[in-house]
């Protein structure tokens, strides 16, 4: 018995550093970021039960594609070229348009992006965390991605690139309660910054001014503010808007346009920057960085 | 001494990890039993020799990266129940399995205090649930998990 209670005593110095050791780690891990590369370390040594627990969703959509009838396949060809048909003719009109648009700036000696590049990703997993809104992505600083970059599906923005590793990256959706992006409204061209709230559902607008001019149906587009969005993506459409009485400020929900809980395939987006040296210095910092973390790991 | 049949115990951990990880429908999120503290108590009480404080420090990290949460917080959680029950594993490793449920709740529901209160420092607001929902159903589970890797132990002869 004297052995065991020596145990007992003898564990207390190895826990109390354990604890101080472990809450120092999570004081570092929020305020900075040194803990990237152990992250990312441990992030590959899990990255093949990543693979296997998407397994049986994976075979599951390669079963159902397998076993598609004939006439299904046909049809749904069939609606597959009539929307390309439609698109390529829209896509022409664009083409003319963007062209004018460029030419039209150049007069006006006014630079802007012009397009995007985007890198196409696949949805690895969804973090099993009840508090946060985090996927995984299946692609990593191998295939050029960097942290921060942002992420959009066909229908609108859904998040941040906040981790990678070689061959996989975490992204933080627009949902996420400690997710925040400027957006303007595209009817009145109010700029404001749009919340997550852990609903994958709703964004939240707060406080904006009670003669703020918006209604329901107001679609939001990213502002391009911070640098972190490029411009012009679509994010939310305006769903309730309540008026706080008591502080007059009126406050409001949105709908996110990206389908965040059920897209699976994601486009990255890489800003196209500019040749000339106009932009402001912490734009620069962000593309500049890619390589060297990407070296790094 | 040590043998290939001590690879079950990483191997009942990396099991844990797994189970941690397989999607399931949202609202079942915070039933979600937490594996890793379970397939830690089993091993702590069985062999505190082999696997103590630091098999939980490590097992935690790889839950935070898992996660997605604070690098530590699980650490944190699972250290001190880890600490716990190896100052009391004696006494329960000879109880019967439904008096050791209750206290395998009591620990569980320690380890999720403390990851719940960190969550809430770093302002995010849990529900109710998130407190009890995964400890009670962990309590559920514990006999089976308990005679399953006793089972396991017996087989790959370990002491």
């Amino acid at each position: 018995m004297q052995n065991i209670f020596q145990q007992a005593r003898g564990n207390v110095i190895p826990v109390l550093f354990l604890i101080v050791f472990s809450i120092s780690l999570m004081y570092v891990d929020q305020r900075f970021s040194h803990l990237e590369s152990v992250r990312a370390g441990i992030s590959v040594l899990i990255s093949p039960l990543r693979y296997l627990v998407s397994l049986p969703a994976q075979s599951g959509t390669w079963i159902s594609e397998w076993f598609r009838t004939h006439n299904r396949l046909v049809d749904e060809n069939r609606q597959l070229t009539n929307d390309q048909r439609i698109l390529n003719a829209r896509l022409q009109k664009m083409e003319v348009l963007l062209a004018e648009n460029t030419r039209l700036r150049n007069l006006l000696g006014s630079s802007r992006k012009v397009a995007d590049e985007v890198i196409v990703a696949e949805l690895l997993s969804v973090d099993q965390n009840p508090y946060r809104q985090l996927i995984e992505l299946n692609k990593g600083s191998l295939d050029g991605l960097y942290d921060g970059q942002a992420v959009i599906d066909d229908y609108g923005v859904m998040g941040q690139v906040i981790h990678v590793t070689p061959n996989s990256s975490t992204v933080m959706l627009i949902s996420d309660p400690e997710h925040a992006i400027p957006v303007q409204f595209i009817r009145s061209g109010l700029r404001t910054v749009a919340f997550g709230n852990g609903n994958t559902d709703e964004l939240e607008i707060r406080f904006l001014s009670a003669t703020a001019n918006i209604k329901i149906g107001d679609e939001l587009v990213t502002s391009g503010l911070g640098g972190r969005f490029p411009a012009d993506y679509p994010v939310a459409a305006i769903a309730e808007i309540t008026h706080d009485k008591t502080h007059g400020f009126i406050s409001a929900r949105a709908r996110p346009k990206a389908r965040l809980d059920s897209s699976r395939e994601v486009l990255v987006i890489k800003p196209y920057t500019e040749p000339v040296l106009e932009a402001k210095p912490e734009e620069e910092t962000a593309p500049a960085q890619a390589p060297e973390s990407a070296s790094e790991q | 001494m040590i043998g290939l049949n001590f690879l079950v115990i990483p191997l009942s951990l990396v099991l844990g990890l797994v189970l941690m990880m397989i999607p399931l429908p949202e609202w079942t999120e915070i039933y979600r039993p937490d594996w890793i503290a379970l397939v830690l108590i089993y091993w702590s009480m069985a062999m505190p020799q082999r696997v103590g404080l630091w098999v939980a420090f490590i097992s935690g990290l790889f839950v935070d990266v898992t996660l997605g949460t604070l690098l530590g917080q699980h650490s944190l959680a699972l250290t001190i129940i880890v600490f716990i029950n190896l100052n009391f594993h004696l006494r329960i490793r000879v109880m019967p399995l439904v008096h050791q449920s209750l206290y395998v709740f009591l620990l569980l529901l320690i380890n999720q205090l403390t990851v719940v209160w960190i969550e809430g420092m770093m302002q995010r607001e849990p529900p109710v649930m998130a407190y009890f929902g995964a400890p009670l159903v962990g309590m559920a589970i514990w006999p089976w998990v308990f005679i399953a890797l006793r089972d396991i132990r017996r087989k790959a002869q370990l002491s």
